[in-house]
């Protein structure tokens, strides 16, 4: 048995695949799965709601009023009675290191993760 | 003893078939686990490629298949079968593949059929669970494949070697 030199030329090329894939699958990390959109009102927990069911949230302080849109797997503030529209402004969010944050109304969303980032996949 | 002789090619088949399935046994309650799913030794692969250089793609095609539903019936379930009949599948086309190029050693086509063995179980979890995100295993399965397919390959040719010079 002997190693020939197109062997090694297929590995470095299957090793430069992988290392591409694993630079790009780094810089593109950030998405979340199994993600909980976490709603907090004046510091306190208003409610947790799972990013892949599309839903809206109405929390209703007196007379403040926000409404949070869950969709695809993004969370955005649709709307909002507050006075600078800041939070409505914000967009879209689906990450954990994003969050909405309407401040006159003292309303935060954040994405959480569950402990485990991935599910396990069976081999 | 003609050694290309029909009865003497299925006799080596049927060895290499219960080979075959010792293998994934023992592969099976090794407990070897990097935490990831997918990644295995694929000790299996031994014999089929000694089989696809010794005996041909009939032969070898036939000894894999008939082991991943052995193996698959026995030790894994359902389940288990379709993840190794893909990668099985996928890796045993793409080694015939890279043999016919002629250019590539035993290692080469291991290393090959390690890495495709990896990709198919890969996109047979995409298909399953339905979510392309799976994919972050790619480069994990990729390295894994590659690394457990050159050794294996080495002592593919190992084997070969020796059962060429033993005569058998």
């Amino acid at each position: 048995m002997k190693i020939r030199k197109a062997d090694i030329i297929l590995a470095v090329v299957i090793a430069i695949i992988g290392i591409i894939a694993s630079v790009y699958l780094t810089l593109h990390d950030t998405d979340v799965r199994n993600g909980q959109v976490v709603v907090y009102v004046d510091s306190e927990l208003y409610g947790k709601y799972p990013i892949d069911e599309d839903q809206e949230i109405e929390v209703k302080q007196g007379d403040h009023i926000n409404k949070i849109t869950i969709k695809d797997g993004n969370a955005q503030m649709t709307f909002a009675n507050c006075h600078n529209q800041d939070c409505v402004k914000q967009g879209k969010i689906n990450d954990m290191s994003k969050s909405i944050i309407c401040l006159p109304h003292k309303v935060v969303v954040e994405i959480q993760s569950d402990d485990r980032k991935y599910d396990a996949v069976s081999g | 003893m003609n050694k290309n002789s029909i009865s003497y090619k299925i006799g080596q088949a049927a060895v290499m078939t219960a080979l075959a399935l010792i293998v994934s046994y023992i592969e099976a309650i090794l407990p070897f686990s990097v935490g990831i799913p997918g990644v295995k030794l694929g000790l299996a692969n031994i014999v089929v490629v000694v089989a696809l250089y010794r005996l041909g793609i009939k032969y070898a095609f036939t000894i894999n298949i008939i082991r991943i539903f052995l193996a698959g019936f026995l030790f894994s379930g359902v389940f288990g079968i379709l993840y190794s009949l893909a990668g099985g599948l996928l890796s045993f086309v793409v080694m015939i593949a890279v043999k016919q190029c002629r250019v590539f050693s035993i290692v080469g086509v291991s290393l090959a059929g390690g890495v495709a063995h990896n990709l198919g179980q890969l996109l047979t979890a995409a298909a399953l669970v339905e979510n392309i995100k799976v994919f972050v295993y790619f480069p994990v399965l990729v390295f894994s494949g590659l690394i457990f397919g050159i050794l294996i390959g080495i002592v593919a040719g190992l084997v070969t070697d020796r059962l060429e010079k033993a005569g058998v």
